[in-house]
């Protein structure tokens, strides 16, 4: 009865219960309650009479939030209590427990009811890869309170838990002796709150001071979000789902970094990856910007903040380079791990001034362009003087940091991603193609603000000729003669690494593909290679390392199919387009909406279904962005100056599709389209 | 002359500072050695920057061992690791605290 694990999170706070809601983490096993990258509590048990309870359903009310229906006794099928106990628990920071019992029989019920808690206060890369603890641990029962504390030197985490009904407190949890009478009820409130030095805000354990008790406190924050969203109006009823789906799970990934001022970014993934990625919230931005653009607003103003000022190898931090991962926990404090911030991602500095155009061109928001404008110039200079590691005018990679340093700093990271189409695997420094095109795009793109937000003409002709350039070697040196298709990256002596992969689309998308060559492109991205008949495969049947369930070697990514689609829009390829986005959206279906961070590659005519990658995490942010953008594509919504064009191109299911009220520089607008005739309908409706 | 004291007089004579143009505010870092107590407050005006050691109200109050904080402006520790750490206490708006650790080097090459 107890397998699946239920998830309940706040910002980067997050609870991982077992269907009873008790938590008993082991070093290795992923279950307690979570904040700023460590666990504060590894061990809540509840049981009454010394019996451990049984599961009979679990809600999943929110994201924040789940209520646990249960009675007492393990191990037996055939349940009949006279009690059933009920658990209403919703993380703010720490968490809130409701604990009720109620007695169904006509005798009066003398109950122990107790609670266990520990804290083994691990680092979530401990929870990971199984680390010993260097600190001191303590334990503390103080004005009614049980103190669970760790320390290391300076660095101090605690975890407090008290109860509002009378208990007797131990060093190893809590007692309540009640009384129940007949058909009558008790119930406890719980507050486990957490301290620590997080971004130095949490210094000291405000508890003393009854400040900060965790409550639910996010619900009307949801309702607000959903309302601001557009509106979705269709004949497919598996596509409204999807969409409210991805908003609701938007919203949970939402992450207010300590440095943001209460405004929230995509974070990666929930619930390990709840923190700042520099490729991820970039992409996740760019796919919601239509729907919710405050997302890339705040990407821009937190990632621009931590942007690299110095060389530092550990980190693999240079002058203006983007961050990768930013985490808090006891490893990263101490150096030894080094996201504080790490910053070995070669994509996300490109892609940053990626976004900030992009985002300029929905909502006109010119202030906040002017504003990092410093640092959108600084990403620019960082592709010429720090990326081209081999001096052939191309992004490469490698890392600095040889011990915990990333090898590949692309977004297909595991370390057999990037091959030859015999298998074999290139030395380093790798110049992967996307990477290529992201560069060009950002120039072209940084060009469009110097002469129309900058004021600086001389800029702009400069970026575009440094655009051109790269535009014309490129693709001399990656396109492979005898396929007909870009090399998915130059190794280290700048021969091509030729498999065929996915990457391509990302080269539609960035726009550096030649005219001329973009149908064969677009080809390849639809034939029975690449394209599995749910999406496009991250490296093509019959490559050397193809393996349909291979991480970034046969899989498809969602996120990665919405970028492609969104390329071959860009290209013309409108039925293309609407062909991945159908599949993928078919796929969500299977998956109730949520798409899994990756599925197999395997042909849709011979599964019938997607099969799931096995991952710990799940939704994913730019999984979820995908159906966002897959809209975009269908309705090919295009800002024009200060109008949205509508261009649409409908999957071949899709009688009727209508997005209501999107947000933009024009105020709100609706968007219509019917069946493959191309019908737009235009309002602009202020609200 | 130790090195906090080098690094604070020398950007006191910088007056604008590019890294720091969307950062206003006051920060005080609050050093100890044993029992000496130094005290260097860095007023923001959106880029513009002055240095005293006025005992005044401040938006950020940082705290830390002057070691600690010598090693930081000689680029030997990480400022933000010591945050996490605890070694470097903060207190008010750590959005200060982000904008101002880019001044801080990086390890000698």
């Amino acid at each position: 009865m107890n397998g699946g694990l239920v998830q309940i999170l706040d910002g980067n706070t997050f609870v991982v219960s077992d269907s009873r809601g008790d938590i008993e983490a082991s070093l290795t096993d992923p279950t307690g309650l979570f904040s700023f990258d460590s666990r504060f509590l590894s061990s809540w048990i509840l049981t009454v009479n010394g019996q451990r309870l049984n599961p009979l359903s679990v809600d999943d009310l929110q994201y924040f939030e789940s209520r646990f229906f249960l009675v007492p006794g393990t191990g037996t099928v055939y349940v009949d209590s006279k009690l059933s106990v009920i658990r209403r628990r919703a993380v703010g920071d720490g968490f809130h427990e409701e604990l009720t019992i109620l007695n169904h029989d006509e005798q009066p019920a003398d109950l122990k009811i107790r609670i266990d808690a520990a804290s083994d206060f691990a680092d979530l890369f401990e929870v990971k890869d199984a680390l010993e603890k260097k600190g001191k641990y303590s334990t503390r029962v103080r004005n009614g309170s049980l103190v669970l504390g760790y320390e290391r030197g300076s660095y101090k985490r605690q975890t407090m838990i008290s109860a509002s009904a009378p208990a007797k407190l131990d060093k190893k949890g809590l007692t309540f002796n009640v009384h129940v009478e007949p058909h009558a009820s008790w119930s406890t409130d719980l507050d486990v709150v957490t301290a620590a030095g997080a971004g130095g805000t949490y210094d000291r354990p405000k508890y003393e001071r009854g400040e900060r008790r965790a409550q639910p406190n996010m619900e009307r924050s949801l309702e607000r979000w959903l309302e601001d969203a557009p509106r979705l109006e269709c004949d497919w009823d598996s596509l409204k789902a999807t969409y409210r789906r991805s908003l609701i799970d938007l919203a949970a990934l939402r992450f207010a970094p300590p440095v943001a001022g209460g405004r929230s970014l995509p974070a990666a993934g929930l619930p390990w990856f709840m923190t700042m990625f520099g490729r991820d919230s970039i992409f996740t931005s760019l796919q919601a910007l239509p729907f919710t653009p405050e997302l890339a607003a705040t990407t821009i103003k937190a990632l621009g903040d931590w942007q690299g000022s110095r060389v530092d190898d550990f980190r693999d931090e240079d002058p203006g380079r983007i961050l990768h991962e930013m985490r808090y926990g006891e490893l990263t404090a101490f150096e030894e791990r080094p996201h504080s911030p790490y910053y070995g991602a070669v994509d996300a500095t490109p892609l940053y001034v990626v976004l900030l155009d992009e985002y300029e061109r929905w909502t006109g928001d010119r202030q906040l362009v002017r504003a990092f404008e410093r640092e959108a110039r600084a990403a620019l200079s960082w592709i010429d003087d720090y990326a081209d590691l081999m001096g052939n005018g191309y992004i490469s990679y490698q890392r600095r940091n040889e011990d915990t340093g990333l090898e590949n700093q692309c977004w297909k990271d595991s370390w057999d991603s990037i091959s030859y189409r015999d298998g074999r695997i290139p030395g380093f420094p790798r110049a992967t193609c996307e990477l290529q095109g992201y560069a060009y795009d950002a120039k072209k793109r940084g060009a469009r603000l110097a002469r129309e937000v900058w004021k600086d003409p001389a800029f702009a002709k400069e970026l575009e000729r440094q655009a051109a350039s790269l535009k014309r070697r490129f693709n001399r040196d990656f396109w492979v003669e005898d396929g007909e298709y870009f090399a998915l990256a130059l190794d280290n002596e700048g021969k091509q690494v030729d498999a065929l992969t996915s990457n391509n689309g990302h080269l539609l998308w960035s726009g550096i593909v030649d005219k001329s060559k973009a149908k064969r492109v677009a080809e390849h991205l639809m034939g029975p290679r690449l394209f599995s008949g749910w999406g496009v495969r991250t490296l093509a049947e019959g490559e050397g390392r193809y393996n349909p369930i291979g991480y970034h070697v046969g899989t498809v990514w969602p996120f990665d199919s919405s970028f492609v689609a969104w390329g071959l829009r860009r290209y013309g390829f409108k039925a293309e387009a609407a062909t991945i986005a159908a599949g993928i959206l078919d796929a969500a279906d299977f998956f109730d909406g949520r798409l899994p961070e990756a599925f197999g590659g395997y042909e849709r005519g011979v599964t019938k279904y997607p099969v799931q990658y096995p991952t710990a995490c799940s939704p994913q942010a730019w999984s979820t962005g995908a159906p966002l953008l897959l809209l975009r594509t269908m309705l090919g919504l295009e800002p024009q100056g200060d109008h949205l064009i509508v261009d649409p191109a409908l999957a071949p299911n899709v009688g009727l599709l209508g997005l209501l009220d999107i947000p933009g520089r024009w105020g709100r607008v609706d968007a219509f389209a019917r069946g493959h005739a191309l019908q737009e309908a235009h309002r602009p409706s202020r609200r | 002359m130790n090195a906090t004291t080098e690094f604070f007089q020398e950007l006191g004579t910088r007056g604008h500072e590019p890294l720091l143009e969307k950062a206003t505010g006051t920060i005080r870092f609050e050093l100890t050695n044993g029992r000496r107590k130094a005290r260097w407050l860095v007023k923001v005006e959106k880029g513009q920057v002055t240095v005293s050691h006025a005992n005044a109200r401040a938006d950020c109050v940082t705290r830390s061992d002057q070691a600690l904080f010598d090693q930081v402006v000689r680029g030997e520790e990480n400022a933000f690791a010591a945050v996490l750490r605890g070694a470097i206490t903060v207190e008010g708006r750590p959005d200060l605290l982000v904008h101002f650790q880019r001044l801080f080097p990086g390890p000698a090459q």
